[in-house]
């Protein structure tokens, strides 16, 4: 009898335990519903489709490489080598590069210096959003004002002067040239450019955003600084 | 005395483990049934130091709170009165009688006990 009765309280102290976890659980992770109707989810899936294009050129260009590599493997494997050194000091901006592409021009807006407007330096947050929407549409290379874009590049205001690479662009006047993969991209930036609402953000700031026609051939300079590394240099015999 | 223990966390480890989820509709009605459970549970020890425990009472005090527990929180979602509420005061009322009870009971023994170490 006695043990009778402590199985049925350790059955009910089972279940009062197992209605606590539940009950715990159910409040720790509410459950988040999927509120969304049927045209946002085919717009989160046509970003991914996006993506996954994205991925899938990246691969094959990758493949490419290989292909390159493997091919060259008993001619000559030094050339291979040469052609990915080439390429990615076109990256890191140490050799000028041409393309199809388009210049953009930002001046003063004509009818504000009429009236006698100050001119203001051009806004860094403005830049960046340019920029942004460049390279968000394909842009591969850009020089704002003479000076080449790359990763490690900072726009910033410094003494309210706007600065690129730590050098001042000037306050009007700044050309800015894009170089797209192809024509018909660079066709599109430009469409992309003329409908956004970047022009206006511009004249906001008292400043007009002039987008040129596309070029077949445009040229971007290369960086004037040579990048030294002192990491991989070899070590002295007998160190 | 440590049956019931090992019983509480075999139960907890497992509702925590299998990770099951009550839908958002029925969360009222399990935290007022494990309110009742509660509340039968506390009696239960409250009886046992009382020495009137008895085990029919306990498993049908169990069961029969739960069912009028959800019960009355059904009634209350379908009439528009929140009945639940009735049933959340009277359990938390007595957790707490219960609870303070047990608690007296175990501070005379305590005394009891001592008193009796000083006679020897």
């Amino acid at each position: 009898m006695k043990n009778n009765k402590n199985l049925h309280i350790t059955l009910i102290s089972l279940i009062i335990g197992f209605m606590l976890a539940v009950q715990y659980n159910t409040m720790q992770n509410p459950q988040e519903r999927d509120t969304r109707d049927i045209w946002e989810i085919r717009q989160a899936l046509s970003e991914e489709k996006k993506r996954h294009s994205e991925l899938l050129t990246s691969i094959q260009s990758l493949n490419e490489v290989v292909s390159k590599y493997e091919d060259a493997e008993s001619s000559n494997p030094e050339l291979v080598l040469q052609e990915t050194i080439t390429d990615l000091h076109r990256q890191i901006g140490l050799l000028p590069v041409t393309g199809p592409g388009l210049t953009l021009t930002i001046k003063p807006a004509q009818e504000l210096i009429e009236y006698g407007y100050k001119i203001e330096a051009i806004s860094p947050e403005l830049l960046f959003r340019l920029v942004n929407d460049i390279y968000r549409n394909g842009g591969q290379y850009v020089e704002i004002g003479g000076q080449r874009l790359l990763h490690t590049s900072a726009i910033r205001d410094i003494n309210s002067v706007t600065t690129i690479n730590s050098v001042p662009i000037s306050k009007a006047d700044v050309e800015i040239k894009i170089i797209m993969p192809s024509e018909e991209l660079a066709q599109k930036l430009y469409n992309y450019l003329l409908s956004s609402s970047l022009m206006d953000e511009f004249y906001i700031d008292n400043l007009e955003l002039v987008v040129n026609d596309v070029e077949s051939s445009i040229e971007i300079k290369n960086t004037a600084t040579q990048i030294t590394s002192s990491y991989l240099s070899e070590a002295n015999k007998g160190d | 005395m440590w049956l019931p223990l090992l019983g509480l966390i075999l139960g907890i480890a497992l509702g925590l483990l299998t990770d099951i989820q009550i839908p958002a509709v029925y969360e009222n009605y399990l935290s007022i049934a494990v309110l009742a459970a509660l509340d039968t549970m506390f009696g239960g020890i409250r009886a046992k130091l009382q020495e009137v425990y008895d085990d029919k009472v306990f498993i049908s005090g169990f069961f029969f709170n739960i069912a009028l527990a959800a019960g009355l929180a059904f009634l209350g979602v379908h009439i528009g009165v929140d009945l639940y509420l009735a049933a959340i005061f009277a359990f938390g009322v007595r957790l707490f009688q219960n609870i303070a009870v047990i608690r007296r009971i175990l501070l005379t023994k305590l005394d009891e006990r001592k008193t009796k170490k000083q006679e020897k």
